[in-house]
């Protein structure tokens, strides 16, 4: 199902128009192919360093500005500008990484990793701009992409108390599946609660990879795994519907609008479509969305759940208006934003000269309102940068011990030494030695 | 905005090794009823296609599979490969997978009637939802060498079925993931049409291409985490 009204952005001026009109449908992006099996070498601290040249100053402008102008220029974009204004910044700077030093001269991997340095930079910056949860308290004057992320986060988390209830049967889960189904879907939708934690889209993504690879593991240890999506799509809802996840279709609509759609491809494109996917169905659940064996068990069992859902919700404080059903959930209060009635090439317009400006400072010619942002220099941002890192690898320790609770902690630690903290990598390794 | 310029063609030349070649990236698109045999095909792709660049991958539902085009030895194609679920209950969840696909594979068992007119239903989506002039849709009748064992269990008659695919544009195919019948035949003829769709809309393809072959190739030769630490 289709989360949300999206238009596929028209065609900028930008990068897009050097390219050949196939080469974005067929995702031939202008990254290496990354081997499904081992993510790709990411560092975060290296870009620090890399940051921290004085050659790289004019990026560090670039970058500043942009930010400075995100925020400042408008109080709130739409969701659909904020994509193509960050998705935009990205081409441009990740293109003068190949004019300047010391990007200039890094080889393919080490530059990939600078532009994911980048990224998470830049929507660590932005992230409470940009990540609909963040947005609450505007919910009045919010427009529609991001009104509809929290409308749609509150679905589902209201179909997932009225469903609660149900077995995996409901859902036509492999009979063979054992006891450990409730362990193993725990574990995964704890990666997914995880997304909260991080801000960059690459690492929310991670932590939706390994949601997913928790549980092809349980797959493979039932020698399911070749019944392919038949046997994970129910998995992963009937993870999703036991689960408390805050926000879990924000998170997901915030990778695919903010991770860079040339590093959002192959086997992570399809885990992001996949959970896209399983939480629009668990938003959309009705009674005849399951397989009902028994109707009068069902029924009683179903109607039980009501009653008792009756009193926790008289008994809950209105705290969190999103959780009160009786909100309606259409679009509803002033105009949203200008751009939304507008045809889309009027609005494409207005958006392309904002671009305009937003990039429009030189790098060495600051502009008025950028003079705060001037003193605060390079150090403001390795310095967050270098922050975000240590937090990482400090995560990283603590969610594998959360997920491999049995495992001994001093070889977890040596585990994400080896693999240089990369969970996903991680994550193989503990479950090939755990099963 | 004439300051942006594509970054597709600043490494073209790192690694000379494959100049020569282009190498290609589609999305396919798995469609069909439960126990048609879907998984089976591509594990039957997957299994006899020997690879030179050694890049397959087997998940559990999405998998990755390099072939050359015979037609053109010079392409390289990489498919990558998208299961969803067969369930009448999760087809709700289809648009989140066939959406930006190069091809689709709607695939029926020549056993069971039933699955021919689901497989029916999954064309009418695609033509209303997708547009076909995008996409490759590839009509498979599996399961074949059940009725060359048995002929009285064909249920779907291969005429009726290549004349409907006629109709409606479609490639066909019969085919056995049992013998390996029409399975490499299929992913080569899906990928030859992609490729000629994608050629045809670029007239400069190669030349455009080439600097992209680098770009999508990762040598296997050059793990990324060989060279740096
Ligand atoms: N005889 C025969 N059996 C097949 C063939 N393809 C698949 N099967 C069997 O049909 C069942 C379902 O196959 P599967 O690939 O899981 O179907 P899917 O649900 O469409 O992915 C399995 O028991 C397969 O062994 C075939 O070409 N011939
Ligand atoms: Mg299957």
């Amino acid at each position: 199902m289709q989360m949300e009204d999206r238009q596929e952005s028209p065609k900028s001026q930008s990068a897009l128009v050097t390219e050949p009109a196939d080469i974005k449908k067929i995702k031939s992006e202008d990254f290496p192919s990354q081997n499904d099996d081992e993510e790709p070498f990411y560092d975060f601290q290296a870009f620090v360093k890399l940051m921290k040249d004085p050659r790289a100053d004019p990026i560090v402008r670039y970058t500043r500005s942009f930010l400075n102008n995100f925020v400042t220029k408008r109080e709130l974009w739409t969701s659909e500008e904020q994509r193509k204004l960050v998705n935009d910044f990205k081409v441009f700077v990740f293109d003068k990484l190949t004019l300047y030093e010391p990007f200039k001269s890094l080889d393919a991997a080490n530059l990939l990793n600078a532009k994911e340095g980048m990224e998470k930079l830049i929507m660590g910056k932005l992230y409470h701009k940009c990540f609909s949860p963040c947005l609450k308290s505007q919910l009045n004057v919010l427009d529609k992409g991001h009104k509809l992320d929290l409308d749609h986060d509150a679905m589902l988390a209201d179909k997932r108390e009225e469903f609660r209830f149900i077995d995996p049967q409901h859902l036509e889960i492999n009979d063979k599946i054992s006891s450990k189904l409730e362990t193993f879907t725990q574990l995964s939708a704890k990666e997914l609660g995880r997304m909260n934690g991080y801000k960059a889209p690459r690492d929310k993504m991670v932590c939706a990879l390994n949601a997913c690879r928790v549980i092809f593991g349980f797959l493979k240890h039932l020698k399911l795994e070749r019944d392919g999506a038949d046997a994970f799509i129910p998995l992963l809802i009937y993870a999703i519907l036991k689960s408390n996840v805050e926000s879990l279709i924000s998170n997901v609509n915030y990778i695919e609008r903010f991770r860079y759609p040339g590093f959002l491809r192959g086997e992570s494109s399809y885990y992001l479509s996949s959970l896209q996917g399983a939480a629009g169905f668990v938003a959309n659940m009705q009674v005849e969305s399951l397989h009902i064996g028994n109707q009068q068990d069902f029924e009683s069992k179903y109607h039980a759940n009501q009653d008792a859902l009756r009193k926790e919700r008289e008994s809950r404080q209105p705290s969190d208006p999103h959780k009160n059903a009786s909100i309606p959930r259409e679009p509803y209060g002033p105009s949203p934003s200008d751009y939304i009635l507008k045809p889309l090439d009027g609005a494409t317009n207005i958006v392309l000269s904002k671009f305009a400006e937003l990039f429009s400072p030189a790098p060495a010619s600051p502009q008025g309102h950028d003079a705060q942002e001037d003193v605060e220099g390079h150090d403001d941002i390795t310095r967050l940068a270098q922050e975000m890192e240590e937090k990482e690898h400090a995560r990283v320790l603590r969610e594998l011990h959360a997920m491999f609770p049995d495992m001994d902690q001093e070889l977890i630690r040596d585990i994400s030494i080896a693999k240089k903290y990369r969970i996903g990598a991680c994550v193989d390794v503990l479950l090939t030695l755990s099963s | 905005m004439g300051w942006v310029k594509s970054p597709i063609h600043k490494r073209a030349h790192q690694n000379k090794r494959y100049n020569t070649a282009t190498m290609l990236q589609f999305k396919l698109v798995l469609l069909g009823d439960s126990s048609v045999g879907k998984s089976s095909i591509v594990h039957r792709f997957v299994k006899d296609s020997f690879d030179e660049f050694r890049e397959s991958t087997i998940g559990a539902a999405f998998l990755s599979q390099t072939i050359k085009l015979e037609k053109h030895p010079d392409v390289t194609i990489k498919f990558e490969i998208w299961d969803t679920a067969g369930q009448e209950r999760y087809k709700s969840l289809a648009p989140m997978y066939y959406r930006n696909a190069n091809a689709a594979l709607i695939v029926y068992d020549v056993t069971q009637p039933g699955s021919l007119v689901k497989a029916q239903s999954w064309v009418e989506e695609l033509k209303n939802k997708v547009g076909d002039q995008d996409l490759v849709i590839c009509l498979a009748g599996n399961k074949v060498d059940i009725c060359d064992e048995d002929a009285t269990a064909r249920e779907v008659q291969r005429e009726d079925a290549q004349l409907y695919a006629q109709e409606q544009g479609l490639l066909f195919y019969e085919t056995s993931a049992k013998t390996g019948a029409g399975v490499s035949a299929i992913f080569q003829e899906i990928g030859e049409r992609v490729y000629q769709k994608k050629g045809m809309e670029v007239p400069s393809s190669t030349q455009a291409r080439k600097p992209l072959n680098v770009e999508l190739q990762r040598p296997s030769t050059n793990d990324s985490t060989s060279c740096c630490s």
